[in-house]
């Protein structure tokens, strides 16, 4: 018997119904689930279009100055950009380029759709009612920022400061140099050239040192490996023996860690700390092994991005993300090895430090508010967490700040008067020329309001350079 | 009944047609303009004329049997022309004409086939001329390749893609091959559960298909070879039932796509912006257009932004392509799925006329060329949505473009012919 083609074209048209099923799911995704997301992305162009047909919102500092402004052309709204130091984190909105930082993170508060007002997204979507979009408020603090801008300035370098209120996770100034004019970007006149101009630059403008510029961080990472032996039972107040150079046995062949004071001497951890002891701290490394460092790297967010309001890099511990060799461990525990990380991070691991062992959430901005300058949404992320104890902070602290106040301290240059200051050099050796100057700290070091990370790149001397420059910013923080 | 009343249904539903064709046209001439203006109905008017004289020349005829698939198909084609002058308007002159041409298919393929189940007796020329057509985009003078692909043939200011009129030709002759052999195919040894198929009779149509695919993939068009697998494997579980038969065609599918997608380079690339389209390297490259059709899908909502209100014209050949992203942005999820809804109930309307049909060829041939129109619409609308790798073929009446257009109103011919055989040997209306 031949089975009936009726019965064969009754399941074919099951399954093409059951298809169109499946298909009609699929748009649905595209159209109602993803759409957020879609909508959001710096390069849909119906994002940047906003640019050109109405005015976008501002972008203003802590103190109500105008970082970002749309201004009326002859035919379109043209953006201007007031700050060429802050290219970076105001980012620009170009038609043809995309849009970066500021611009791009709170594009939808910027064209009066912010999350924060359902309402006012419903009606400009469903409704085409659309009003003028207000302002998103940045916690950059002009006089911090022309302070940050002016100390790498003065050194004649590439480099990178990023301060913040460890309180809060503010970010009050972020500098990076060299920067760009986000004017040229955004002007149809001057984009392909300005465009073409900083993509093919060898200096990597377009980069943010300060958030995802990739460093080793040198001694700045002993308050990780600190942190992590006060917690671990290594007793601060023992002497350890440093002979320069150091090897732990003979299995390490030709390799030593070395003494940046050729020292020959004993060591407390506070003195290593002023003295930035390369050998003591990867003895302790060594005495509390590779998994509880690694571990304490991963608290402190080594490793991972910070969760931001603008995307930050997110570094390395090391290349395979543990630590597996006693001669890892070792470079690792004073900075080298195969760390990698931002000024941001830093930044936060001096935070955290200030703050009794509380990691604060960083963040751009402060808030959104609409036309009339009402705040629509306050942006206040709760901390990342409780990462040491709060008395291994203050014994942290304590040892920070004879990094900068003790005799013969290498992070002298940070010293202000009147207030005590908490912080620590690093020099960060790299392939590719004389080594990155670091320095990290915070002030007033018994309950700070600032948090400041460092970077001049191939710098002389290192992170004796660096010292005053955060010094010189986190006064400015201060006078505020 | 007086002959005015003679598929009376059909001409209601061409009334809303009209509405269709009417309020999308002047909504997007509006959105342009700001104004309203007599002038931009004139091509709505045409078309609807043109609608309403197809549907008197089937009441002159005598044309008995299915009402919906003219309105229907009527309905995709205003669609396409307001699309076409929302997208491309620079085109809508072009487009019209076509549809004119289409028109003129229509009309001859109903009057030309005196007999339409004598189209089984020929089924060794229509594998011929199938073959013929394939080929003529290799051939010097007449060839084209366009966007990297050879699908084109021109003559003077004409082009015309072969393929889709292939598409056709290969239901008819697998239908009427299947009819007669489908006895033995469906009847294979078995091997335990595993049926071993009778080779020699399955040749014809292996070669037939085998064929198509070389030729396709010499011309670099992913999607018509896809079609083609499609259109073989359905028929042949059609005529036999045989779910196997379909499993070893998906296996060779994988099979050959893994070759394929190792051989040649252009395969890669579509797998890859398919799997990774906003991937740094590729969302500026390769990834563009599927990228900004997706852009344009997730400005839709529920509602859409409004015919003429969206963004579709930033997607790369949005007229051809990714029409169906222009109106899903347009006119939200709302009308992405009444626009499926279309398709689907056309397709139900076609496999209906094939279960009534009295004749297998008959079933075969409506099944086949319903499977046609639901296939090529899910494989671009997936495409589209990014559901499977985006290929290159058109959605069904409303993409911009003449061979498509004239081939598909060629098939709501087929089938109204053979809903009319139907009709006639039933004695209903």
């Amino acid at each position: 018997m031949t089975p009936s083609v009726a019965g064969n074209i009754r399941s074919l048209t099951l399954t093409i119904a059951i298809a169109f099923l499946v298909t009609s799911i699929g748009v649905g995704y595209w159209t109602m689930v993803a759409s957020e997301q879609l909508a959001s992305d710096p390069f849909n162009p119906r994002l940047v279009a906003a640019i050109r047909d109405r005015p976008r919102g501002r972008i203003v500092d802590s103190t109500g100055g105008v970082l970002a402004e749309s201004v009326k052309t002859a035919e379109s709204y043209q953006r201007r950009y007031a700050d060429r130091s802050l290219a970076h984190v105001v980012g620009y909105a170009s038609f043809k380029y995309g849009a970066s930082g500021i611009e791009a993170a709170y594009a939808d508060s910027l064209i009066g759709q912010d999350p924060g007002d359902p309402l006012a997204t419903w009606r400009a979507r469903y409704l085409g009612e659309r009003e003028t979009p207000g302002a998103v408020v940045l916690g950059i603090d002009p006089k911090v920022q022309k302070a940050a801008v002016d100390a790498i300035v003065s050194t004649g370098r590439r480099g990178a400061i990023i301060a913040l209120d460890p309180r809060t996770g503010a970010i009050i100034a972020s500098a990076s140099i060299p920067s760009f004019d986000p004017n040229q970007i955004v002007d149809p006149r001057t984009e392909d050239i300005a465009w073409q101009q900083v993509s093919d630059n060898l200096e990597r403008p377009l980069i943010d040192r300060a958030r995802s510029g990739l460093y080793p961080p040198g001694s700045t990472f002993k308050l990780v490996t600190g942190a992590a032996a006060l917690e671990n039972g290594v007793n601060p107040d023992t002497k350890v023996r440093v002979d320069d150079p150091w090897q732990a046995d003979k299995s390490w062949g030709d390799y030593f860690v070395r003494s940046s004071s050729h020292a020959h001497a004993e060591f407390a951890m506070a003195d290593a700390y002023r003295l930035s002891e390369n050998i003591y701290f990867a003895k302790a490394g060594l005495q509390i092994g590779g998994p509880k460092l690694a571990e304490y790297a991963q608290r402190f967010g080594i490793g991972a991005a910070p969760k931001c309001d603008i995307a930050a890099a997110k570094g390395q511990l090391s290349n395979i993300g543990s630590l597996d060799r006693p001669t890892l461990v070792a470079d690792t525990a004073y900075g080298q090895g195969e760390l990698l990380t931002t000024p941001l991070q830093m930044a936060l691991v001096a935070a955290a430090i200030g703050r009794g062992g509380v990691m604060p959430t960083p963040h751009y901005a402060l808030e959104v508010r609409d036309n009339a300058g009402n705040t629509i949404r306050t942006i206040a992320p709760s901390p990342a967490g409780q990462v040491i104890r709060p008395d291994t902070a203050a014994k942290m602290t304590q040892y920070l700040v004879g990094a900068v106040e003790g005799p013969g301290a290498f992070a002298f240059g940070a010293k202000i008067a009147g207030v005590h200051v908490a912080g620590k050099t690093g020099t960060a050796e790299n392939p590719a020329g004389p080594p990155h100057g670091w320095f990290v700290g915070f002030a007033p070091a018994e309950a700070p309001v600032v948090a400041v990370a460092v970077i001049i790149e191939n710098s002389g001397q290192g992170g004796v350079d660096a010292a005053p420059l955060g010094g010189r910013v986190m006064q400015a923080a201060l006078g505020r | 009944m007086s002959l005015l009343f003679r598929r009376g249904d059909e001409l209601r539903l061409l009334v809303w047609v009209a509405a269709i064709a009417a309020t999308g046209s002047v909504a997007v001439a509006a959105a342009e303009a700001s104004t309203f203006d007599r002038t931009q109905l004139i091509v709505p008017a045409a078309f609807i004329v043109l609608a309403v004289a197809l549907h008197a020349f089937l009441v002159a005829r005598g044309v008995r049997g299915d009402q919906l698939l003219l309105p229907l198909a009527a309905a995709l084609t205003a669609l396409g022309l307001v699309l076409v002058e929302r997208l491309a308007s620079n085109l809508l002159a072009q487009q019209l004409q076509w549809s004119l041409v289409a028109a003129g298919a229509f009309v001859a393929t109903i009057l030309i086939p005196r007999d339409i189940t004598a189209l089984a007796r020929y089924k060794w020329t229509w594998a011929l001329l199938g073959v013929l057509l394939l080929i003529s985009p290799l051939l010097p003078v007449i060839g084209r390749e366009v966007n990297g692909a050879r699908i084109w043939i021109s003559f003077g200011r004409i082009n015309f893609e072969p393929w889709e009129a292939v598409k056709i030709l290969m239901v008819v002759f697998f239908a009427a091959y299947l009819e007669e052999f489908r006895e033995v195919i469906a009847h294979p040894r078995r091997f335990g559960p595993i049926p071993i198929p009778p080779v020699p009779y399955l040749l014809p149509i292996i070669a037939m298909w085998a064929i198509a695919m070389i030729v396709v993939i010499f011309e670099k068009d992913i999607g018509a070879a896809l079609l083609f697998l499609g259109i073989f494997l359905a028929m042949l579980y059609l005529a036999t039932g045989e779910a196997f038969y379909t499993l070893i065609g998906l296996v060779l599918l994988l099979v050959g796509g893994f070759v394929v997608y190792h051989l040649f380079g252009h395969v890669q690339v579509r797998v890859d912006t398919w799997l990774r389209p906003f991937a740094e390297d590729l969302r500026f490259d390769a990834g563009y257009q599927i990228v900004q059709g997706l852009f344009a899908l997730g400005n839709g909502g529920l509602l859409g932004a409004g015919l003429g209100n969206g963004m579709p014209e930033r997607i790369p050949i949005v007229w051809s392509d990714f029409v169906f992203n222009a109106f899903a942005e347009e006119t939200g999820f709302a009308g992405a799925v009444a626009l499926l809804a279309l398709y689907l109930l056309f397709v139900y309307r076609g496999m209906l006329i094939a279960l009534r049909a009295p004749t297998p060829f008959l079933q075969l041939l409506a099944a086949g060329l319903s499977f046609i129109v639901a296939f090529q619409t899910l494989v671009i609308v997936g495409g589209n949505a990014r559901l499977i790798p985006l290929t290159g073929v058109t959605l069904p009446f409303v993409a911009y473009g003449g061979s498509s257009l004239v081939t598909n109103w060629m098939l709501v011919a087929l089938l109204i012919r053979v809903s009319d055989v139907t009709a006639r040997m039933r004695g209903s209306p």
